[in-house]
C-alpha cells in the first residue's frame, strides 16, 4: 500500500493545486502515468462531522482508507473564558465552568468553587462535603452514561444513544428536582451550595440505583458481550502508559493505559477519604481497556453513592453568604480534582482585589486529545472514530 | 429506461396471449401493456418504500423506547407521504465542481437497478410481471448494477467523503456478491431451474431451507448476511456509515436525487427479503407440517399472495431487527469475513449440494414430526 | 469454532434486549410535548424566566440598589432608577432583563438583599422576534411596598407611583407597539411582568 506504485510527483512533496479544477487537471495530466499510482490525500474530519462530537477539525492525511497524518485544528468553540474571568469576577466565573465541559458542569462548579473556598480558607461542613461528592459521583454516572450512548452511536448501533440518554434522564430529572437546571446548573458556589436538596432526594437517588443497577448488565449485554464490539475496540488504538503520560492524558485514558492515578485516591477531596472504592485500571491501553475501565468507573460510582446517600449529615448547605463580588487575598492558588474525564486543574493570580489577575484551566480533554494523535496513526479511518469515542473528547473543554 | 426493459419481457408473455408478435399484431395493445406494467411497477415501488419507511422508523422507534412519527395522522401513518412531499419540493442542489451529467446519471441508475430487479419478483401464482425462464441470473445480473450508480453518485460528488463510501460499497457489493450468488446455486441445483416459478413450485413439498437438512440452512445464513450487505444495511452499512463518512456516497444528495437513492434502497430491501423468500422459505406456498391434513388445509386456506407478504415482512424485519441492534464493521473486517468466512464456506456448501444430487439424496424429504 | 458460536449467541443476546423493548410498549419513554401539557410537572425550583416577587397589594420591595445587575455575569440585567424619585431616597423606574443573553446562574437571585427577584419554572417563552426577549419587569414605577404602605389610601399610592408594561422602556423594542409588531399580540400582563 505504501511503496507500490508510487510516482515521482507523489513521492517528492510537490503540492497539489487547490486554485481551480483546470489547474488540478493540468497537474494530473502530467504526471507519469502508473497502473498502481497512489496518492495521499488529505481530507477535513470536522467541524461539522458527527463523530467529532461538536466542532473538533482534524485534517487527517489519508492513504486510503488508513490515517496517515493527524492535525488538529482548535478553536472552533473558543469563547476566551480565561480572559473573561479577568473582567467577571470569581463568584460569576463559577457558573462559566459549567460550559467548559458540559457534561460534568457540577464537578468544574466544584473546582473552581474549591480553589476559592481554598483561598480564602474557608471550613466547608460535612453535610456540604458529603453531598458535593453524591453530586459529583452522580454526574460521573450521568456523563458515562452519555459516553456509552455516543461510543454506541460511532460504532454504528443507534440503539445504545437512546437508552444511554433515557437512563441519563433519570439523573438529569434528579438534579433538576434539587438544582433548578439540567445540564448547567451553577450548584455548587462557594461557600457551599445554592440551595438545600430537595425533600425526595436521597429516596430518588436510590430509585434510581435500584432501577440503574441491572441495566447495567443490560447494557453489557447489549454492547459489551457483541462480538462486533469486540473485533472494533481489541488492539486498537494502544495507548502505552509511558507515552499517556508524556502527553498529560488523564482519567479513563489514563488509566486504561495501566497508570493507577485518581485523585480521588491519591489526594483525596470531599469525602471520598472516607469512602470504599476501586479505582479501575487497564492493562493495554486499547479502545477495549478504556471502555471496560468507564463501565468499570460507573459501578464504582454507585457503590460510593450508596455508602453516602443513608447518612447525610445533618447542618447548614451554606457556611458562608457572598454577595455580589468576592475579594480573595492576593496569591497564587491550584486545585485540581477528578472528573468523568480526567483531571480539571483552575489556576488561580489573585492581586487582592474581586476580579483575577490570571486564571487558568488545565482541562482534561485538551491533553487527552494529544493521545489520539498517537495512537491513532496507520489505523483505519473507523479506528479513528472509535479511539475518539473511547476518548471522549468534548470540544468546548479544549477551547474553552 | 425501464420501459426498453420491459418491452421485451412484456413481449413474451403478451405474444402468448395474443398468440402471434404482439408488436407487429395489436402494436398499440403491446404499447399500453408496455406502459401500464411500467407504471404500475413504478406505482407499487414507491408504495412499497413508503410502507417500509413508516414501518423502519416506527419498529426502530420501538426497539428504542421511542414512539416514532406520531403527529402525521393517525399514529403518523402519513409521514411517508409527507416526507416524500417534502423531498419533492426541496432544492435540488448540487455541488460546484462535480461532473453534472454522472452527478445526475446516478440515482437514476440506482432506480432503474432496481426496477428491473424488481420486476422479475413473482408476487403470488397470477401476479408476476416478467417469469423469465432465466429469473434468478437476470436479477443477480441487474442487482449487480446498482453499485454502478453508487460508484458514479460517489465519483462525481466531488467529495472525498462521498468518494471513500463508494469505494467502500463497490468493494463490499463486488465481494458479497459472490457469497450471495453461490448460496442462490444451492437452491438453482435443488430446483433444478431458474425460473422463480418452478423454483416456488419445487417446493411445494418442503421449504428449501429445511428440506435439505444442513445445507438448506447454511446457504440460508450465507444469503442473509451476503444480502444485508449487499443492500448496504447496519452492521455493513459502511457505504453511508453517517459517524465516518458523514454519509457516504449520497452527502452531496438533495432533494429529489437523494430520495431515489433513497428509494433504491428501501426498494432492495424489498427485492432481498422476497428473493430469501422465493429461494427458501418457498414464497408462495403455504406452511405444512407432515400429514397433519386438517392443518394443512387449513393452511391452504390462505391465498398464495399473503404467504409471501407474510415471509417477505418476516425478513424484513429480522433485517430492521439486525440493523437496530448491531453496531458496524470495520471495511477489512468486513472483507475477512466475506473472503475468510463466507467463501469458503459457500464454496463448499454448494459442493455437498452438488454431491447430495449426485447421489440422489435430496429427494428425501424431511418432515419436522 | 468455538469463538464463532460464543460470537454468534452474543449477536442473539443483544437481539433479545432489543426484541425486549420491542413487546414491551409500556417502557417507552417517549413524552409528546404540547400535548402532554397538562401532566407535563417541572420542578418548583426549574430556573426558566425571571420575575419579581409581588406583595398581595401588588407592589415589590426592589430599593433600586443595582446588586443584582454588579452580580450578574453577562449584563442581562439592567436597573434604571426613576430620575426624580417621589418619596424614597432610591426609587425603581425599569428593571430590564434580557431573556435572550441570561444563562440562568441565579446569581440576581441569591445576592438580592430584599428577595425581590425570583426564577419561575414557566419555559414556554419563545416568540417571532428575538427584540421580544428584552422585558421590562416592573410593573409600575415607583417606590417599594413597605414605603407606599405608609400612605394613607390606595388614591394617595397612586399618584406617587407611575404604570409600566413589560416592553416600556429602554427595552430593545422601545415599545411593543414599535417595529411591525402587531398591537394587541403581545399585550402586557399586570401580575407577572411576563407576557402571555
Amino acid at each position: 500500500m505504501e511503496i507500490t506504485g508510487m510516482t515521482a510527483a507523489t513521492m517528492s512533496n510537490t503540492e497539489v493545486p487547490v486554485s481551480s479544477l483546470d489547474e488540478r487537471i493540468k497537474f494530473f495530466q502530467n504526471e507519469p502515468q502508473s497502473a498502481l499510482a497512489t496518492q495521499e490525500y488529505f481530507v477535513n474530519m470536522g467541524p461539522q462531522h458527527p463523530s467529532t462530537h461538536g466542532v473538533l477539525r482534524l485534517v487527517l492525511k489519508m492513504d486510503g482508507e488508513t490515517v496517515r497524518e493527524i492535525i488538529p485544528v482548535l478553536g472552533y468553540v473558543h469563547r476566551g473564558m480565561e480572559k473573561k474571568a479577568e473582567y467577571i469576577g470569581y463568584r460569576q466565573q463559577v457558573h462559566l465552568t459549567d460550559r467548559l465541559d458540559y457534561l460534568c458542569a457540577l464537578m468544574n462548579n466544584w473546582v473552581m468553587a474549591d480553589a476559592v473556598e481554598r483561598a480564602m480558607k474557608i471550613e466547608l461542613n460535612d453535610r456540604i462535603l458529603t453531598l458535593r461528592t453524591i453530586f459529583a459521583e452522580l454526574q460521573r454516572i450521568q456523563s458515562h452514561q452519555l459516553w456509552w450512548g455516543v461510543f454506541g452511536m460511532d460504532l454504528g448501533a443507534f440503539t445504545p444513544f437512546l437508552y444511554g440518554f433515557r437512563d441519563r434522564e433519570k439523573i438529569t430529572a434528579i438534579f433538576e428536582d434539587t438544582m433548578g437546571a439540567r445540564l448547567t446548573m451553577n450548584y455548587i458556589q462557594p461557600g457551599g451550595l445554592m440551595y438545600d436538596i430537595h425533600p425526595e432526594f436521597p429516596r430518588k437517588v436510590k430509585d434510581f440505583l435500584k432501577y440503574f443497577k441491572p441495566i447495567l448488565n443490560e447494557y453489557d449485554e447489549l454492547f459489551t458481550g457483541n462480538v462486533i464490539v469486540h473485533q472494533r475496540l481489541k488492539g486498537i488504538g494502544i495507548l502505552d502508559g509511558k507515552t499517556a503520560i508524556s502527553v498529560g492524558a488523564s482519567g479513563p485514558v489514563l488509566r486504561a493505559s495501566g497508570v493507577s492515578y485518581d485523585l480521588r485516591k491519591s489526594d483525596p477531596y470531599g469525602v471520598y477519604s472516607k469512602t470504599q472504592f476501586e479505582v479501575p485500571v487497564g492493562t493495554t491501553g486499547d479502545c477495549w481497556d478504556r471502555y471496560i475501565v468507564r463501565m468499570q468507573e460507573m459501578r464504582e460510582s454507585i457503590r460510593i453513592v450508596e455508602q453516602l446517600i443513608d447518612n447525610i449529615p445533618e447542618g447548614p448547605t451554606m457556611v458562608m453568604k457572598f454577595g455580589a463580588k468576592i475579594r480573595i487575598p492576593e496569591g497564587i492558588y491550584y486545585n485540581q480534582m477528578e472528573t468523568a474525564r480526567g483531571i480539571l486543574g483552575v489556576m488561580l493570580v489573585a492581586d487582592g482585589t474581586e476580579k483575577p489577575y490570571r486564571l487558568h484551566f488545565r482541562t482534561p480533554n485538551f491533553n487527552n486529545l494529544w493521545s489520539v494523535i498517537s495512537m491513532a496513526k496507520g489505523l483505519r479511518l473507523a479506528d479513528l472514530v472509535a479511539i475518539l469515542s473511547s476518548v471522549d473528547i468534548v470540544v468546548p473543554d479544549i477551547d474553552r | 429506461m425501464s420501459s426498453g426493459s420491459n418491452s421485451l419481457i412484456q413481449g413474451v408473455s403478451l405474444s402468448q396471449w395474443v398468440g402471434g408478435n404482439a408488436w407487429t399484431d395489436t402494436p398499440w395493445l403491446a404499447f399500453a401493456a408496455v406502459l401500464g406494467g411500467t407504471a404500475l411497477t413504478i406505482g407499487f415501488m414507491s408504495l412499497t418504500a413508503m410502507v417500509l419507511v413508516y414501518a423502519e422508523r416506527k419498529i426502530a422507534a420501538h426497539f428504542q423506547c421511542r414512539l416514532g412519527p406520531m403527529r402525521v395522522g393517525w399514529h403518523g401513518i402519513l409521514q411517508s407521504i409527507a416526507d416524500s412531499l417534502k423531498l419533492f419540493f426541496k432544492e435540488d442542489i448540487v455541488p460546484t465542481n462535480t461532473d453534472h451529467l454522472l452527478h445526475a446519471l446516478a440515482p437514476a441508475l440506482c432506480v432503474m437497478a432496481t426496477l428491473l430487479a424488481l420486476i422479475t419478483i413473482p408476487l403470488s401464482p397470477s401476479i408476476s410481471i416478467a417469469n423469465m425462464n432465466i429469473g434468478v441470473l437476470f436479477l443477480s445480473a441487474v442487482s449487480g448494477l446498482g453499485v454502478l450508480g453508487i460508484l458514479l453518485g460517489g465519483w462525481s460528488s466531488n467529495n472525498k467523503w462521498s468518494l471513500l463510501g463508494a469505494m467502500r460499497a463497490g468493494a463490499q457489493i463486488i465481494s458479497y456478491e459472490i457469497s450471495m450468488t453461490l448460496s442462490i446455486l444451492v437452491v438453482v441445483l435443488f430446483a433444478g431451474s431458474m425460473k422463480f416459478s418452478t423454483i416456488i413450485e419445487s417446493q411445494a413439498t418442503g421449504w428449501w431451507i429445511w428440506r435439505v437438512p444442513v445445507v438448506g440452512f447454511v446457504a440460508f445464513f450465507i444469503f442473509l448476511i451476503s444480502s444485508t450487505a449487499e443492500i448496504n444495511r447496519t452492521p455493513f452499512d459502511l457505504a453511508e456509515g453517517e459517524s465516518e463518512l458523514t454519509a457516504g456516497f449520497h452527502t452531496e444528495y438533495s432533494g429529489l436525487r437523494f430520495a431515489m437513492f433513497f428509494l433504491a434502497e428501501y426498494i432492495n430491501l424489498f427485492i432481498a427479503s422476497s428473493l430469501g423468500a422465493i429461494l427458501f422459505l418457498g414464497g408462495w406456498m403455504p406452511f405444512h407440517i407432515g400429514h397433519f391434513s386438517t392443518f394443512n388445509h387449513l393452511m391452504d386456506l390462505i391465498p398464495p399472495g399473503i404467504w409471501f407478504a407474510m415471509k417477505v415482512c418476516g425478513l424484513i424485519f429480522l433485517s430492521m431487527w439486525i440493523r437496530w441492534t448491531f453496531p458496524r464493521l470495520r471495511v477489512d473486517q468486513l472483507m475477512r469475513l466475506e473472503w475468510k468466512i463466507l467463501l469458503p464456506i459457500g464454496l463448499v456448501n454448494l459442493a455437498i449440494a452438488a454431491c447430495l444430487i449426485l447421489s440422489e439424496y435430496y429427494f428425501f424429504v424431511w418432515n419436522p414430526l | 469454532m468455538h469463538v464463532f458460536f460464543r460470537g454468534l449467541l452474543s449477536l442473539f443476546k443483544g437481539m433479545k434486549i432489543t426484541w425486549y423493548y420491542l413487546v414491551h410498549p409500556s417502557t417507552v419513554v417517549t413524552q409528546q410535548y404540547p400535548e402532554n401539557r397538562a401532566t407535563l410537572k417541572l420542578a418548583d425550583r426549574v430556573r426558566a424566566q425571571l420575575a419579581f416577587n409581588y406583595d398581595e397589594n401588588g407592589f415589590h420591595k426592589c430599593t433600586s440598589c443595582h446588586i443584582c445587575e454588579e452580580a450578574c455575569p453577562n449584563a442581562s440585567i439592567h436597573v434604571i432608577d426613576r430620575p426624580k424619585p417621589a418619596i424614597a431616597k432610591n426609587e425603581l423606574d425599569h428593571f430590564i432583563w434580557r431573556l435572550d443573553s441570561c444563562t440562568f446562574c441565579n446569581l440576581c437571585v441569591l445576592v438580592c438583599p430584599f428577595q425581590v427577584l425570583k426564577m419561575n419554572p414557566t419555559f414556554e417563552s419563545s416568540v417571532f422576534d428575538q427584540r421580544l426577549l428584552v422585558y421590562n419587569l416592573t410593573t409600575y414605577a415607583g417606590a417599594t411596598g413597605p414605603v407606599l404602605m405608609k400612605q394613607p389610601d390606595a388614591e394617595a399610592r397612586n399618584k406617587l407611583i407611575e404604570p409600566r408594561s413589560v416592553y416600556d422602556g429602554p427595552t430593545a423594542l422601545e415599545g411593543y407597539h414599535l417595529a411591525g409588531i402587531p398591537p394587541g399580540l403581545y399585550e402586557p400582563t399586570s401580575t407577572t411582568g411576563v407576557p402571555k
